[in-house]
């Protein structure tokens, strides 16, 4: 689904990618762990096409060419990011954000778009799976959110537009021990043989949630270790500056 | 033009029936006008708007003397909610419904009650000079208007380089209330406008007043208000400013006694090369009044945008809380957004702030934006629109809220 190949970044002259590879079959659930600094969120703002990088290598999402894609179309396509640090975004109303949202997707599709009564009914079938108070979404889309509910919202999002790949930039980050529950059922009751994710945390916790099927460790702009859960753990006793 | 201006002045005097002093008052504001000229930016108070020199680059010739049409036939403007309404035509009183209201409660009547002191600026003079009728709105002690009353504004089909000076007084007695929506609605070729209100607001009454401009027209607008407030009133006043080619409010607010608040806010929404310029004065001249003031801006294309707020406190004004805040979204770099935020504070117990910020659309709530799937035009605009909503939520009244969002597309 997503082959990523010799992928390399700089931003300013910085190079912070340095060659990097990663195949994600669909339904598979990939953890990317790494120490402050190794790259993990140039990678996950890559993928989902933020501009002012300059990249290097090959990156296909279901054989199409994603490097050319834009952002939107990348979205349109089933790439969905749990941003680190959701925007606030003021004067505009949550629920009037997720319905714009998720019928410019199914617009882009050809799909048929939801209205009102629709898209009432699925938010409120998501919401209560999440145990996501209602009413917050009638408030400002993430304005005055708690970091627990701004993870929460990320969560929902995806939810509601149920993408091939999902990438989830240090949602663990912020957590309160049930928050982190809940985004870890959230995600596990999306997870199906054709959903594949792209989990980047700095901690197991996390992970002992989602058991992902693979494990890498991103240091200084490469992957230089895979391997299964129990990676994870052997990572976690040995701290990143000492794994080699 | 200048010849031109006195034979028209001329001609109005001998048209119409003035009284001596009617006569006097209007020979002495022409004098004042005809020595000075328009003001322009040598002025402060028009040193980001200078209506001299606008009126020279568009205007060869204004005409000073407009007939009104005996019948006129108003435009069908779909209103999905119960309303009182007035319409003006050329800027005089056309016709009135108040429908829902007790007869006896409200009045409306024309007369030409002029200001004997002379005002230094010209505009007003010009103004002054060539009415030929105050319309006036009176609301009677203890009543509350049931409906909001809209104010329609219409020009004849076909007047152009037209000068049309208007004067509408609002006087809410005491005890009363009202909530007025002014439409400048009119879609005719290039005039010149300029509107004078002065409003009074009784003891603990309150007034709603919505100045909205959101069809493209190629006029050049002044409005002037006044606005007096009594012991205990509010005063809610909302600005939509995107239609017109030009406009400049003047919007001086006096809280006159103690315990009065005005809640002013408004919205500069424009794009190719309109001007619009927010001018607001709030005199504390009493003890424990509030007022709050948000206006922002939201710039494309060529367009200039310019909000200059005083806030003044007499030293008798203790307790006074008075907090302005200007915010601008600049969506290019051709756009010019000014600010001029004043305090002048002259008693040491109160609470005063302003704020000014201007800048660009934030690229990364973009980015958030777009990988949610929407374009970067649709998240610009959501980004944009959501900018103003903050501003519309202010509006109290909910049909009126409702209203202003269709009109200005802002809807999120």
């Amino acid at each position: 689904m997503l082959s990523i190949e010799n992928l390399k970044a700089k931003i300013d002259e910085k190079e912070i990618l340095k060659g990097l590879n990663l195949d994600i079959k669909p339904g598979e659930v990939h953890a990317i762990m790494g120490p402050n600094g190794s790259g993990k969120s140039t990678l996950s703002n890559i993928l989902s096409g933020k501009k002012g990088y300059e990249i290097n290598g090959k990156v296909t999402f279901d054989g199409e060419n994603l490097l050319e894609l834009e952002t939107e179309e990348r979205a349109h396509k089933g790439i969905f990011l749990a941003f680190q640090y959701p925007m606030e975004i003021p004067g505009v109303n949550t629920n009037t954000f997720l319905k714009t949202s998720i019928n410019a997707i199914k617009k882009a599709r050809g799909e048929k778009e939801l209205d009102a009564i629709e898209f009432l009914k699925l938010i409120k079938e998501k919401s209560a799976e999440l145990k996501f108070d209602e009413k917050i979404l009638n408030r400002q889309l993430n304005v005055g959110f708690s970091g627990g509910e701004k993870k929460k919202n990320e969560i929902l999002q995806m939810s509601i537009l149920n993408p091939k790949l999902s990438i989830l930039d240090e949602t663990d980050s912020g957590l309160d021990i049930d928050a982190l529950r809940i985004v870890s059922e959230g995600v596990n009751s999306l997870r199906n043989k054709n959903n594949s994710f792209l989990i980047i945390t700095h901690y197991q916790r996390l992970l002992d949630y989602i058991k992902p099927d693979f494990v890498h460790v991103l240091k200084n702009g490469q992957i230089i270790k895979s391997g299964d859960f129990e990676l994870a753990k052997e990572l976690e006793k040995v701290g990143y500056e000492d794994f080699n | 033009m200048q010849n031109e201006l006195k034979l028209n002045f001329d001609k109005i005097i001998s048209l119409n029936n003035f009284s001596d002093s009617q006569k006097k008052i209007k020979q002495e504001n022409f004098n004042n006008y005809f020595e000075k000229g328009l003001p322009n930016k040598r002025n402060e108070d028009w040193k980001f708007s200078d209506i001299n020199q606008i009126i020279s680059k568009n205007f060869d010739n204004l005409n000073f003397i407009v007939d009104q049409k005996k019948i006129f036939e108003e435009k069908d403007f779909p209103l999905n909610f119960e309303h009182n309404k007035i319409s003006f035509v050329d800027g005089k009183l056309y016709d009135f419904d108040f429908k829902y209201e007790a007869k006896d409660k409200i009045l409306v009547d024309q007369n030409l009650d002029l200001d004997d002191t002379i005002n230094q600026n010209t505009l007003l003079n010009l103004n002054s000079a060539f009415l030929t009728s105050v319309s006036k709105i009176t609301i009677k002690k203890g009543y509350n208007v049931k409906k909001p009353l809209i104010l329609f504004n219409y020009l004849s089909d076909g007047l152009k380089s037209s000068a049309i000076n208007s004067r509408v007084d609002i006087n809410l007695e005491d005890d009363s209330s009202l909530c007025v929506v002014s439409f400048l609605n009119e879609n005719s070729e290039k005039n010149f406008i300029n509107f004078r209100q002065k409003i009074k607001i009784g003891e603990n009454s309150i007034l709603k007043n919505y100045s909205l401009d959101p069809n493209t027209s190629e006029n050049i607008k002044y409005l002037n208000k006044d606005i007096n407030l009594s012991k205990n009133s509010h005063l809610e006043y909302f600005i939509l400013s995107e239609g017109s080619k030009f406009i400049k409010q003047d919007i001086n607010c006096n809280l006159d006694d103690e315990y009065g608040s005005i809640s002013l806010n408004g919205i500069i929404n424009l794009e190719n090369e309109k001007h619009h310029e927010i001018k607001t004065v709030i005199n504390h001249k009493k003890e424990n009044c509030k007022s709050y003031q948000l206006i922002k801006s939201v710039l494309n294309d060529k367009s200039k945008g310019i909000y200059q707020g005083k806030i003044f406190v007499s030293p008798e004004a203790q307790k006074t809380d008075g907090y302005q805040l200007s915010r601008a979204l600049l969506l290019n770099e051709s756009v010019e957004f000014n600010a001029k935020p004043e305090l002048e504070i002259y008693a040491d117990d109160v609470k005063c702030s302003h704020g000014s910020t201007s800048g660009n659309i934030d690229e990364n709530s973009i980015f958030y934006l777009m990988s949610r799937g929407l374009s970067y035009s649709e998240s610009k605009k959501l980004l944009t629109n959501g900018f103003l909503n903050e501003v519309i939520e202010k509006i109290s009244n909910e049909d009126v809220k409702k209203l202003v969002k269709k009109l200005s597309g802002i809807n999120v």
